[in-house]
């Protein structure tokens, strides 16, 4: 039951996770990170088969680096998607693939626009104005697709974020203890402040 | 050539899944289980390994005599001189074979190193061996005993994959748990309290202290003639094996023979 | 024609022999930890594996591996308090009441032990060696993060082959402070200020949970780790024995105890009254 959610708006994406790490009837966790930073403008959210997510994301992390340390320039959002995309594809037809779904979220700053990446197990890479994995996707997607606008700006962002996170709230089963939630501009990434603590009111 | 455990009945002593439902049956099936049981108990300054000498397969009698109890190192095939003893149940073509690889690296050890093993050295090594078999197991129960550096008498029990303790007594085996709890008792003194110590909760568990060399071989006869009566693969001979500074002596009796 | 005979015919049983790899695996005199494997000669090693060992899958496997489990560890003001009960089960027989759990892997370091007893055992070991590797290389003690990760990548490379361990690493380093991490055979690593670990860890976190705070004082801590185990060995059938308890500090880790259960429940039920529906007089 972990949650992962992405929203894209006129000059940033939102990216948010649970931070429940759970194992069976256990939550080991209550502040874990599901995400790692590529490179300054993308950022990479992970859920799936415990122990591949965080291997697959830090071995992504490391050849992203290599690569710009390499050729002294960063990959764009479309290139890093290709890239992971890639890398997910030819693990799936090893003796023993990733199991693990993404969200790869940045900013162009050659076209000047957010951009979001839905890649899951399969390989499939999607991009998409707003997106979300696991049981989010059932309750959220509804949500977005009433309110979202490509061009809202990033208090409209957090407003359906937080509609989002009601929901999930309401209505999902387990407490996935609250989001973290990161935010990429053309300034790069920065961590955003979400507290999570007001009453959610059932019907 | 694929080993199949048979289906049906009577055969090995493991009970075949018989439900519908039953994990998938894999063709590959290397593994026989030959009874027997073994015992181990250490003292202030030797150490007993005792084992019957019966080996079964399913409800037939193999042999009367196929001792599961093995001198480690030493000189030649006979041992002369070894201060280590090994007792290995369960399967016993991995029970040879694993105590054959122990025997070879212990007289290596002597060959490229001019001195004897320590049993601490050996008993680690013997966990190394059984894990790295740990994705194709020895199918085994196998206790180590010895002498440690300090002259007390030492005894090592383990898993089939290597997982091992020092201790002062361990049965193993197919009479393992009738045994072991007559161990826990005799020689651990479990549940045992000193009389007119005190009432309910106040009464002093009884001090262990190390046992003598002629009590404990008569715990350890104790232990197999009791086997003996209540289970079908225990029985025939009684082999035990004394370690102590000046060697090892070896003693094998009868046991009832039905 | 005999010498064409000769030439071409081998001796009887001759690809019996053993081959020259054989003979050196037989004679390598030095023991190592090495990576090298047996595998059973079928498509599919970790299958078959389970169906002989898993007794959770297949209560009549034949090879019953010792297993069952509750550690705890959690981290505090005066550092890191480590808990562990000893009991190994293998199916519904009690292997053993007096397991180590804690594993000492230097002086400064613990680990320590749920599930495959043998897995543990070994790959905790073998930590210490790549610890100590570190030190020599280095000239400097290796961190508590660095040590959980080369446990972590170790037990991810042999994901989906079978082994099974819950552990812990806890330590202080100059560098950390006092660290603690939760390592599992999935791949799992996590850093936390508290972790229970093995088929009683439900019932350790219930009273932990409760009262644990960071300002905790020493003796605090040392009860609360007691008493958590404590609580685990009284529900879940898998744990018993004793229970084992350490304490991490700056200067490395100390001993308090291996006490047996059996005492400190009759203790804790009479004088504090706890462990209610246990009544002692049969009426």
């Amino acid at each position: 039951m972990e949650v992962l959610l992405g929203i894209t708006g006129k000059d940033f994406t939102i990216m948010a996770s649970s931070k429940a790490a759970m194992r069976g009837a256990t939550i080991l966790k209550a502040t874990d990170d599901k995400t790692r930073e590529l490179n300054k403008q993308t950022l990479m959210a992970f859920s799936g088969e415990a122990g591949d997510t965080v291997q697959f994301a830090e071995y992504i992390q490391a050849n992203i680096q290599l690569y710009s340390m390499r050729n002294d320039t960063h990959l764009g959002p479309p290139a890093v998607a290709s890239f992971v995309r890639g890398e997910l594809a030819r693990s799936l037809r090893s003796r023993r693939p990733y199991t693990v779904n993404l969200l790869l979220g940045g900013f162009d700053s050659i076209t000047e626009k957010p951009s979001l990446y839905w890649i899951d197990y399969l390989a499939s890479c999607v991009p998409l104005p707003y997106a979300a994995h696991g049981y989010a996707q059932y309750y959220c997607l509804s949500i977005l697709d009433k309110h979202h606008h490509p061009d809202i700006d990033l208090e409209t962002g957090m407003k359906i974020l937080r509609m989002c996170t009601d929901e999930l709230r309401r209505r999902l089963p387990v407490d996935f203890k609250g989001i973290a939630v990161k935010i990429i501009t053309r300034d790069g990434i920065r961590e955003e402040e979400y507290t999570d603590d007001h009453v959610v009111r059932s019907a | 050539m694929a080993f199949a455990a048979p289906d049906h009945g009577p055969g090995y002593s493991f009970t075949s899944p018989t439900t519908a439902s039953a994990p998938k049956q894999h063709g590959f099936y290397p593994y026989t289980d030959n009874g027997g049981s073994i015992l181990g108990i250490s003292g202030a300054d030797f150490t007993i390994l005792a084992g019957d000498t019966r080996s079964t397969s399913g409800y037939n009698i193999n042999s009367r005599m196929a001792p599961k109890l093995f001198r480690i190192g030493g000189e030649g095939p006979d041992a002369t001189g070894a201060r280590i003893i090994l007792g290995v149940v369960g399967f016993g073509a991995d029970g040879a074979a694993l105590k054959e690889r122990l025997d070879t690296i212990v007289k290596i050890y002597r060959y490229e190193h001019g001195k004897d093993m320590s049993v601490k050295a050996c008993a680690q090594r013997l966990s190394h061996l059984l894990y790295g078999k740990r994705f194709f197991p020895y199918y085994t129960h196998a206790i180590l005993g010895g002498i440690d550096e300090e002259g007390k008498g030492a005894l090592y029990s383990y898993d089939p994959v290597g997982s091992y303790e020092r201790e002062q007594c361990r049965a193993g085996g197919a009479a393992a748990s009738l045994i072991m709890p007559f161990l826990d008792n005799q020689v651990n003194f479990k549940n045992q309290y000193v009389p007119g110590s005190g009432e309910g909760h106040d009464l002093k568990a009884r001090e262990v202290v190390p046992l003598s060399r002629n009590y404990v071989m008569e715990l350890v006869e104790d232990a197999f003639t009791s086997a003996v009566e209540r289970h079908i693969e225990v029985g025939d001979g009684l082999q035990v094996l004394v370690v102590t500074e000046n060697g090892i002596e070896e003693r094998i009796s009868p046991l009832k023979q039905d | 024609m005999d010498t064409l005979v000769s030439r071409y015919s081998r001796p009887a049983f001759v690809d019996r022999e053993y081959t020259a790899e054989d003979q050196e695996d037989a004679y390598q005199a030095t023991p190592s930890l090495s990576l090298q494997f047996a595998l059973p000669p079928v498509s599919q090693a970790s299958s078959w594996l389970r169906a002989m060992t898993d007794d959770h899958s297949n209560p009549s496997c034949p090879i019953k591996i010792a297993h069952g489990t509750t550690t705890l560890a959690f981290r505090f003001q005066g550092g890191i308090i480590v808990a562990t009960d000893s009991r190994a089960t293998a199916g519904n027989w009690i292997a053993s009441q007096t397991v180590k759990k804690v594993i000492e892997i230097n002086s400064c370091l613990l680990g320590t032990m749920a599930g495959g007893a043998a897995d543990c055992q070994y790959w905790l070991a073998y930590l210490g060696m790549q610890c100590r590797l570190h030190e020599l290389r280095h000239k400097r003690r290796i961190t508590v993060a660095a040590a959980s990760k080369i446990l972590a990548n170790l037990v991810y490379a042999y994901k989906g082959m079978g082994l099974s361990m819950g552990t812990m690493c806890a330590g202080v380093t100059p560098q950390e402070g006092p660290a603690l991490y939760y390592i599992d055979s999935d791949g799992t690593r996590l850093s936390g200020n508290l972790f229970c670990v093995g088929s009683g860890q439900t019932f350790a976190y219930g009273v932990l949970d409760a009262e644990y705070r960071y300002d905790l004082t020493e003796q605090e801590a040392l009860e609360l780790g007691s008493r958590s185990i404590l609580a685990a060995t009284h529900r879940d059938a898998f744990s018993g024995g004793f229970i084992n308890l350490y304490h991490v500090k700056e200067d490395g880790w100390v001993k308090h105890g291996f006490n047996d259960t059996n005492p400190i429940f009759w203790k804790t039920k009479l004088e504090k009254g706890e462990f209610s529906n246990v009544t002692a007089e049969l009426d």
